[in-house]
């Protein structure tokens, strides 16, 4: 605390002595007093003194976080029941009103659980214990491998686990029983066999081929090979064609011969029709007196005359006269010829047959392969090999080829249990970013250009510094 | 009557598509995809897409109707549904942090109940063995998937725990018949119930992380669940087959209980089962004793024998003797060898085996046991060896499987290069030509008289002659030594001794009984024996086959055959006949070719070899001259 000096005032008059501050020494005047009346600190009592503060301390405001805050208002009764609350300080004028009852915010169950005072307490209570009985041999069942350990393939009848349906003395007909299976709600449900039928020939277990062991013999190794690149080859054969009928089908030219190409193919009859026109007023000047003349011969309605039209029909008549004579000679001279057409039918049996036989063999080659199940097409996988590098000789430094899980799923796509499908990647949106309006590039301050001045300064004055030395 | 309309009728009923599926249901695609996992529902491709689809041509995926049908049935749908609901509800739960209702519902989780759909898929025991092959190589696969995305880690622990039981029944049952190392990894093939049972087990290197792209994680997942039920009813239908405690337990005898062992019994017995080194607890308290096999010959025999059955019999005989290959034979694993193929294959064929305590829990001895008869390394050399066993590469144990017998060690010592694995899965006795060294790899006896008969000059033959005899010495002499070992050490294979052994003792009494008989007989029918004994023996004949009677009588017999063949098979006879003969020309063309290039490469060896000797000789005239001068 600081003591302000006080102002120093000029006592000259009796009016300015009236202004001295005497406010201190009363004050001290008024303290001695009342010692004398109370008497002094060292006289006192510390008891006397001192007071033991019973309040207590302030405690420090609790900062809610705002999922506390959350909670606290959870309890609170809702904002948008706040409209119903009755604020109106006029009494009811209907006295007896018949008020409803709230109920409370659910019930109070720790209550119910520790002293039951109704049955359904009870009958909670017990229903409770219950479970938790039943949850614990769950959990147990669920850690343990009894889950399996049954013969589930015991011959059994389902008449023997309804009572009842029991036949001893064959009243109850197969059917019958499995009529009453049904109405009483445990119905045996057929399997059709069309679920056990493979849609496929193909084998499950494909034998590996013996090149495919981790040291294989010559022959087969190079049979797989062999097979390899066959594969390979024709990979490499339809690519090509396809690049061939598409790709280079078409001829490549440079940007600037495209682009010159546009501009010749745009200005097309442009120039052409400026100097055409030219010409024509130049032509036209010429031969004005010409007539018009084409290039088309001009049409006619030329009729034909009778005389014509029954020389036709003449002719017509003829001709068909001479054709069936052409036909009956035909046929005389076939009569000679049957051994040939027999031939020929034969022949042509033949040829029916053939086709029917290899329509037969592509169908029957086709129940052998994939079926067409979705929207991809199977594609044969590629052969896994080692290449004759990477053979060992022994088992601790074999490279395995392959993974066994992707086989898997392929072979059970190749035998039509899963469709083929193609996992696509997920594409993420395009998303076109641009800062808010309200956010502005934090800009730079004097204080900091100064900055920079300066040390770019002190930058020039070492590199002065430097060339002096 | 109504026209009917267009689709309403024929093929476009048939068929359903997924979408409209689904919407019958009234589940999710994932659940429609879980239920037709489950039930074996699989999408068919129509006659006419275009008629199945309603005259839409675009390629959509298309479900028999009576299958879907079929599914509506399903009570497992109601658990699918109960998963949606259970989900909502558990959400809710965690959204509003009532994490006491959330442990509830956790606890009470749906679960799905296969074992009704299990029978229905497989009507009878035989029907799961047959689909058991995609089962085992899923689950062994998936045994070795540390926990991924999709894949719980409960599920590849109790694949692991499944095919570890399934291991332990192929070796009490001795069903193992053919293995194969590939690139890809283990082949095995087991014959159980008379089904053939063949999987794969993936090489024994880390885990690979398996891109997304090709693999569909969430449905092998879903092939998997199944599959691990499957399996489980299997195990223990095949564990009360051979009288054997499910889930597996060790006798207690096997494991004494020690302060090690009780202070976590439950790991510890884990392991050992793991180990697949020790025998299982039977429930009938009967020792194996395993002769039914042979009655069931015995009652074949009565059929009379036809070529059936006397390859039946052979068939049976050789499996017999498959079963005890490696009957009293111990093999100790090095380090560096992958032990789980080789202990089962071991185990599955009567040998005892064992390895380095420190590699895996369940060795049953160490290293320096002497009474080790092979043991099996993977590296080019050992610094310590015992002169006692037979340090061999793991491929011998493969070999030895395929071909049925003991092969010869020599081939597959420590740091030899190894003869080529061949596959068990091709036919070795195919009509194709087969070159010699492969025959001589299925029957190591071929490989001697190959040999011989190459060796046609004299010279040469006394010379590889006397190398033989050297040789030939030289294994007796071995052979001598490893007899006195072995009846020192109390004799590795005392079985086959004793095998040696009985017969000769029944020769003899048969002999004494000669005897008797001889003095109880009476005067004249000894006089018919001294004249039976007069009779001299004479020089035998080579009964000479006369070829060309033989070839007619083949001959007669095809056309018979051919006579009998009912016209509409003659084209496929005349077919089979065409192939035979194009197949037995391609062979003959092959023989032929090889016959001239060895015959090549033997004139050139000769010339080689006169070439030198004559060198030799003048280089030693000269030496002469010199040494004259």
């Amino acid at each position: 605390m600081s003591v302000t000096k006080k102002k120093r005032i000029s006592k000259k008059n009796k009016s300015a002595w009236r202004k001295t501050d005497i406010q201190d020494v009363e004050q001290f005047l008024e303290d001695q007093r009342q010692e004398e009346r109370i008497g002094t600190f060292a006289d006192k009592k510390d008891a006397d003194l001192f007071v033991v503060d019973a309040t207590p301390q302030k405690v420090k405001p609790i900062i809610l976080t705002p999922k506390e805050k959350r909670k606290l208002n959870a309890k609170k009764p809702m904002r948008s029941h706040q409209a119903l609350e009755n604020t109106s300080k006029v009494q009811d004028p209907i006295v007896k009103r018949n008020h409803v009852k709230q109920k409370k915010n659910g019930r109070n169950i720790e209550l119910e659980v520790c002293n039951p005072t109704k049955g359904r307490h009870r009958q909670a209570n017990s229903d409770r214990a219950r479970y938790y009985e039943k949850l614990d041999q769950r959990l147990a069942d669920k850690n343990s491998n009894l889950k399996t350990a049954k013969d589930i393939w015991q011959v059994e009848d389902f008449r023997d686990k309804i009572p009842g349906l029991k036949d001893e003395k064959g009243w109850i007909s197969r059917e019958l029983a499995l009529h009453i299976t049904g109405n009483v709600g445990r119905k045996v449900v057929k399997t059709h066999e069309s679920l056990r039928h493979s849609t496929t020939k193909a084998k499950k277990f494909e034998p590996p081929h013996p090149g495919l062991s981790y040291n294989p013999s010559l022959e087969a190794h190079q049979d797989l090979l062999a097979k390899v690149v066959d594969r390979e080859e024709g990979i490499i054969k339809t690519e090509k064609h396809l690049q061939r009928v598409t790709t280079r089908m078409f001829s490549k030219v440079t940007p600037e011969q495209r682009d010159l190409r546009r501009l010749m193919e745009m200005s097309e009859g442009v120039g052409d029709e400026a100097d055409e026109v030219v010409e024509n007023e130049d032509k036209a000047d010429e031969n004005d007196d010409k007539a018009y003349h084409t290039v088309n011969a001009p049409v006619e309605n030329k009729k034909k005359s009778k005389h014509a039209r029954r020389n036709e029909l003449k002719q017509k008549e003829l001709k068909r006269q001479h054709e069936a004579k052409k036909a009956l000679k035909k046929q005389t001279a076939d009569l000679l010829r049957i051994k040939s057409i027999r031939a020929e039918v034969d022949a042509e049996a033949e040829e029916l047959n053939e086709l029917k036989k290899h329509r037969k063999k592509v169908a029957e080659k086709k129940k052998f392969e994939p079926k067409r199940l979705g929207r991809h097409k199977f594609v044969e996988p590629d052969i896994d090999v080692n290449m004759p590098e990477d053979i060992a000789g022994n088992l601790r430094n074999v490279k395995p080829e392959s993974s066994l899980l992707k086989d898997r799923f392929q072979n059970m796509q190749k035998r039509n249990i899963l469709p083929t499908t193609v996992i696509a990647s997920r594409k993420l949106a395009k998303i076109k970013r641009f800062p808010r309006s309200s956010h502005k590039e934090p800009g730079v301050s004097y204080q900091d250009l100064r900055q920079q001045r300066k040390a770019t300064a002190a930058a020039a004055a070492a590199a002065k510094d430097t060339i002096k030395l | 009557m109504r026209r009917p309309n267009k689709y309403e009728s024929g093929e476009a009923t048939q068929y359903i598509s997924r979408r409209t599926a689904i919407r019958r249901l009234q589940i999710s695609l994932n659940d429609f995809r879980r239920l037709c996992i489950l039930k074996g529902v699989y999408p068919r491709e129509p006659k006419h897409r275009r008629r199945a689809q309603k005259g839409s041509s675009e390629i959509k995926i298309l479900y028999h109707a009576k299958d879907i049908r079929f599914l509506l049935h399903e009570p497992i749908v109601w658990t699918l549904r109960d998963y949606k609901i259970f989900a909502k509800k558990t959400g809710r739960d965690r959204a509003i942090k009532d994490f006491r209702n959330l442990k509830r519902r956790l606890a009470l989780y749906p679960e799905i109940k296969l074992d009704h759909i299990v029978k229905e898929r497989y009507p009878t025991f035989i029907d799961a063995l047959k689909d058991l092959d995609d089962c085992l190589t899923l689950l062994f696969l998936f045994s070795t998937f540390p926990s991924l995305h999709l894949i719980p880690r409960e599920q590849s622990n109790l694949c692991r725990r499944l095919t570890i039981e399934f291991l332990h029944y192929l070796i009490a049952s001795k069903s193992l018949r053919k293995v194969f190392i590939s690139i890809k990894g283990y082949y095995f093939q087991a014959e159980i119930k008379g089904q053939k049972v063949t999987w794969i087990v993936p090489h024994y290197y880390p885990f690979k992380p398996q891109s997304k792209h090709e693999v569909d994680f969430k449905v092998m997942s879903i092939f998997v669940e199944f599959y691990t039920i499957m399996l489980g009813f299997v195990n223990f239908r095949l564990y009360h087959g051979l009288n054997m405690a499910y889930p597996p337990q060790f006798p207690s005898s096997v494991l004494q209980d020690n302060p090690e062992t009780l202070k976590d019994e439950s790991t510890f017995v884990s392991d050992r089962i793991a180990a697949l080194n020790f025998e299982l607890l039977r429930t009938d308290k009967v020792q194996e004793d395993e002769e039914d096999p042979d009655i069931d010959m015995e009652l074949l025999e009565q059929d009379g024998d036809s070529k059936r059955i006397i390859k039946m019999k052979q068939d049976a005989q050789e499996v017999a003797r498959l079963r005890t290959l490696f009957k009293g034979l111990k093999f100790y694993i090095n380090r560096e060898v992958p032990r789980e193929p080789l202990v089962i294959i071991i185990r599955s064929f009567g040998g005892k085996v064992s390895w380095d305590s420190t590699v895996f829990a369940g060795a049953t001895f160490d290293e320096a046991d002497e009474t080790i008869t092979h043991q099996i390394v993977d590296r080019p050399s050992l610094t310590k060896q015992y002169i006692s066993r037979d340090y061999i590469q793991p491929q011998w144990i493969f070999d030895c499987v395929n071909q049925r017998q003991l092969l010869p060690t020599n081939k597959y010592f420590m740091g030899e290069v190894l003869p080529p694995h061949l596959s068990p899965f091709v036919d070795a006795k195919r009509d194709a030509y087969i070159p010699p060294e492969e025959r001589a790899l299925h029957d190591p006896s071929l490989i001697e008289t190959h040999a011989q008969s190459d060796d046609e000059s004299e010279e040469e033959a006394a010379d590889e002659q006397a190398e033989q005899m050297l040789l030939d010495a030289q294994l007796e002499r071995a052979f001598h030594d490893e007899n006195i070992e072995d009846k020192k050490y109390g004799g590795r294979d005392g079985v086959s001794k004793e095998d040696e052994e009985v017969p000769s003792d029944e020769d003899e009494d048969d002999e004494e009984a000669e005897d008797d008989e001889e003095e109880e007989l009476d005067p004249k029918t000894k006089r018919k024996l001294e004249e039976q004994q007069k009779m001299s023996v004479q020089s035998g004949k080579v009964h000479k086959v006369n070829k060309r009677q033989v070839h007619k009588a083949e001959v007669d017999e095809h056309r018979l055959q051919a006579r009998m063949v009912k016209p509409r098979h003659r084209d496929l006879f005349r077919k089979l006949i065409r192939e035979k003969q194009s197949k037995e020309k391609e062979e003959w063309l092959l023989r032929k070719k090889r016959r001239n290039i060895e015959a090549t490469a033997k004139e050139a060896k000769k010339t080689a070899k006169r070439e030198a000797r004559k060198a030799a000789a003048t280089a030693a005239a000269s030496a002469a001259k010199l040494s004259s001068k």
